[in-house]
């Protein structure tokens, strides 16, 4: 996207408050209001929620739960959520960002 | 209006349907807008602040992300609840969760403390049934082949761990239920985790009383340990007990009782620190950075078990009947609470209750009432104006009726500022001194208040003056005002000690301090004599109805006691005045290089809670200057020191000849011999500094001299509330100053 840095500060500004996904280099998801970033991609957000990958002993439980019940078909096993309010993910970590809606 | 329902009905579906949000990336965009920004350019929504900023939790930073997994570590702790456990293991698994539960009372996060427990943790996992076990929920059932031994464990142990969640669960209720300061005295937070509200305490009561029986009935297993685990489950039941039902209070006594069993019986357990993890904290919902699971010695946790139970058992002995009947033995009630050692919430929490719980304290006297025996104990005895049948007359003529009216108008505005002196003590040190010094306005506007009532009062009653003997000026008793000012000045005067007692007035401020408490204490000492002057007169007044007489010849006594006590604090206060202002002219207490603090600008710093007293307003700081520059020669300043601890040594005598009922210190005698005796050494303290400086004044001179020769330290070894200066020589010209 080549910009003028003035349309640049406008896009990311047209971002602010909007629930933005970051994906991070760890396997974790934050979703939460974008509050504020900088050049280094340092983001800022209010109200987030934390998202994991469920565990492999957790894929385990539900495979054997999943078996127990005798269903057929895929096993789907939900993310771990958790809130974690206000954060500033560093730039470096940052892998994918979304937007909502 | 149906169309508006059903269009409604169909915007909720849409957005139930719409929980699954599309997303697009925009991960190019972003980074490419972000690269064209300057550095140190920031984008931000103009309503959030950088100082919201600082507060946001870094994600991957290990000190601020409670979720960042160190590399080569696992998400959750290998441990898995649902493992047999020996039964020493249990105890032990037991045992650890009771220290942790104690450093939560002591102001402890839940997820440093009890939460780390993984067999409480999975209790409180998602998906658990209404009564939930230790087995994976969606995993099924216990495992296989468990032995009996095994299979009560865990039934043991899960009514245990349901226990104690049920009971952190009520003492959250009743902390929350009464003031007390999130975080800094306590933490109720519960990261996101519910604390079993649909299980009654009836359930989990009888999951107690079913795994007794097996517990007995199971043999295999030596006495010790069985006795043991059977004494901590009685002692969760009664606490269990006594938080849902707190009338019964010799229960705290037999908790006490069995903590002493319990602490010995620890040595039979086997250690089982996997049943443990500060990992659960990567799932507990927070916004606050990780902290470390706690540790505390075995020992340590007893200790604060029984100190808890010992303030619960205290908070009932102070708030005995003969005592909440009157104000003054009440005050003193919530004062000796306040000075019992280390604080725990639920102790506090208990007391407010009891004092403001239910509309009366204890269930008993109606605040209003207690207010009223308030002013008549100290400015009315043996007056109709506070006689509670006054307060009955309905006939609208009847100056009694017009007056008590007068008279309620008066304490519908002095009730709530007055109910905090007690509420107060429920909180920590450094906040009383604060909420009281947040008081001082308001009860000064209570003496203006005031003034008007006792102008009304004085036009229907027409009541006695009396002539000073000095002036010759008559003056009247100007009863709600004088007792308004009373409270006042005392208060003034307690925040200036709490301030000794917290250290918040550097050395060389101490003479001013003192002096400006010496003047406060006499104006209390003056108001009180004049009060008492009018007592002394209605007693003759009334001497045809026996009870007014026995109330003024209490009321009296009182008034003694606290004339004497106030002309004690001042006479002190003014020793210390002049020793400190001795001190420091003299350059032995040294005055710290403030390069940009003026005179007037300390002045306004220190005297700032006091400077928007409108009645008896405050010293200026031209007086407060001249006050602490010294006067006159060494020699003579430690005369009048020992002249003032004199006086105030043979005022102690008389106080100390006082009984519970005169001095109104009726369930507080301990503590009242014990300030009695700190004052008594504060006295002698004073008097050897005194002669201390009064022999190296001689020794060494009057003037320059003395600060190279001596030092000086300020403590409070004798007494909370009183800082004396400690003087000795210094190292270098060390030779005997006796």
């Amino acid at each position: 996207m080549g910009c003028t840095p003035a349309q640049a500060s406008a896009y990311l500004t047209s971002l602010l408050n909007k629930t933005l996904h970051i994906h991070i280099s760890d396997g974790r998801m934050f979703a939460g209001q974008l509050k504020c970033t900088d050049n280094e991609r340092n983001i800022i957000l209010a109200m987030t929620q934390e998202y994991r990958q469920p565990s492999r002993k957790d894929i385990e439980r539900a495979a054997a739960e999943h078996e127990a019940s005798g269903k057929g078909g895929n096993v789907k096993v939900d993310m771990k959520k958790r809130f974690v309010g206000l954060v500033v993910v560093p730039g470096k970590y940052v892998e994918k960002i979304e937007v909502e809606g | 209006m149906s169309e508006a329902i059903s269009r409604l009905r169909q915007e909720a579906e849409e957005a139930k349907s719409a929980w699954k949000p599309r997303v697009k990336d925009i991960t190019e965009d972003f980074t490419s807008a972000s690269n064209q920004l300057e550095p140190g350019q920031l984008v931000k929504d103009e309503w959030f602040t950088l100082f919201e900023a600082v507060g946001a939790l870094e994600i991957m930073d290990p000190k601020m992300d409670s979720g960042f997994i160190p590399p080569g570590d696992t998400f959750e702790a290998d441990f898995d609840p649902a493992t047999p456990v020996s039964l020493p293991e249990l105890l032990w698994v037991m045992d650890q969760i009771l220290c942790l539960e104690i450093m939560w009372h002591a102001g402890y996060a839940l997820s440093q403390t009890v939460f780390t427990s993984l067999h409480i943790d999975r209790l409180l996992g998602p998906q658990q049934p209404r009564i939930p076990t230790l087995y994976s929920p969606t995993g099924g059932g216990p495992p296989e082949n468990l032995t009996e031994e095994q299979s009560i464990g865990h039934a043991v142990l899960t009514a245990y761990c349901v226990a104690v969640i049920k009971c952190c669960d009520m003492v959250v209720g009743l902390v929350q239920s009464q003031n007390f300061y999130e975080e800094e005295d306590f933490v109720t937070h519960l990261f996101g985790r519910e604390l079993l509200p649909h299980m009654s305490t009836n359930t989990i009561d009888g999951m107690l009383d079913g795994v007794i029986p097996r517990l007995e009935d199971f043999g295999n297993v030596g006495e010790d340990v069985k006795e043991a685990l059977l004494l901590r489950l009685q002692f969760r039941s009664i606490f269990l007990g006594v938080l849902s039902d707190r009338t019964s209070e010799q229960q705290w006594e037999q908790m006490l009782g069995l903590l002493k069993t319990i602490k010995t019986s620890h040595t039979f357990s086997t250690p089982l620190p996997d049943a443990f993890s500060d990992k659960v904290q990567r799932q507990l919902a927070t916004s606050t950075p990780p902290r470390p699971m706690l540790s505390t010695s075995w020992e340590d946790a007893c200790t604060k078990w029984s100190n808890m139970c010992e303030h619960i058992v205290a908070v009932n002995r102070l708030t005995q009947s003969e005592v909440v009947y009157s104000p003054a033995c009440l005050q003193r009630a919530v004062w000796a609470f306040s000075y019992r050692g280390e604080a725990f919430p639920l102790p506090r929490a208990i007391m407010q209750d009891i004092l403001f719980g239910e509309q009366a304290i204890r269930g008993e006297v109606l605040p209003y009432d207690l207010l009223l025996a308030d002013i008549r104990d100290l400015v009315l005895a043996g007056d109709t104006l506070v006689d509670p049948q006054s307060f009955q007359v309905e006939v609208t003529t009847d100056p009694r009726h017009i007056c008590s009216r007068l008279i309620e108008g008066f304490m519908d505005k002095a009730i709530e500022e007055y109910l905090n002196l007690y509420r107060m003590m429920c909180q920590n040190r450094c906040r009383i001194r604060r909420t009281f010094t947040q008081s001082i306005p308001i009860f000064d506007a209570m003496v203006t208040e005031a003034k008007n009532v006792d102008v009304e009062l004085q036009k229907i009653t027409a009541s006695k003056k009396l002539t000073d003997t000095r002036t010759g000026k008559a003056y009247s008793l100007d009863p709600l005002s004088s007792w308004a000012r009373f409270y006042k000045l005392r208060i003034m005067a307690w925040t200036i000690q709490l301030g000794f007692e917290t250290e918040i007035y550097l050395p060389d401020e101490l003479g001013g301090t003192y002096w400006f408490l010496a003047q406060l204490s006499q104006q209390r000492s003056e108001l009180l004599d004049r009060v008492l002057q009018f007592t002394i007169g209605r007693s003759f007044h009334v001497r045809h109805d026996q009870n007014a007489v026995a109330d003024c010849m209490l009321s009296e006594k009182y008034l003694e006691s606290l004339h004497a006590v106030s002309e004690i604090t001042r006479l002190i206060a003014e020793a210390l005045w002049k020793l400190f202002t001795l001190l420091t002219s003299t350059g032995v207490v040294a005055k710290p290089e403030r390069d940009y603090a003026s005179q007037q600008l300390m002045y306004e710093a220190r005297m700032k809670p006091y400077l928007a007293v409108v009645n008896d307003p405050v010293p200026s700081a031209a007086e407060f200057d001249d006050a602490t520059t010294h006067h006159g020669s060494l020699e003579q300043t430690c005369n009048e020191v020992d002249e003032h601890i004199k006086e105030a040594k043979q005022l102690l005598v008389g106080v100390k000849k006082m009984t519970p009922e005169q001095a109104k210190y009726l369930g507080t005698e301990e503590e009242w011999k014990k300030e009695v005796k700190g004052l008594e050494a504060t006295c002698i303290a004073v008097a050897v500094t005194a002669s201390q400086v009064r022999n190296a004044g001689k020794k060494y001179g009057e003037d320059g001299e003395l600060a190279t020769k001596l030092e000086c330290k300020a403590e409070r070894r004798w007494a909370e509330w009183w800082v004396v200066p400690v003087i000795k020589e210094k190292v270098s010209s060390q030779v005997a100053l006796r």
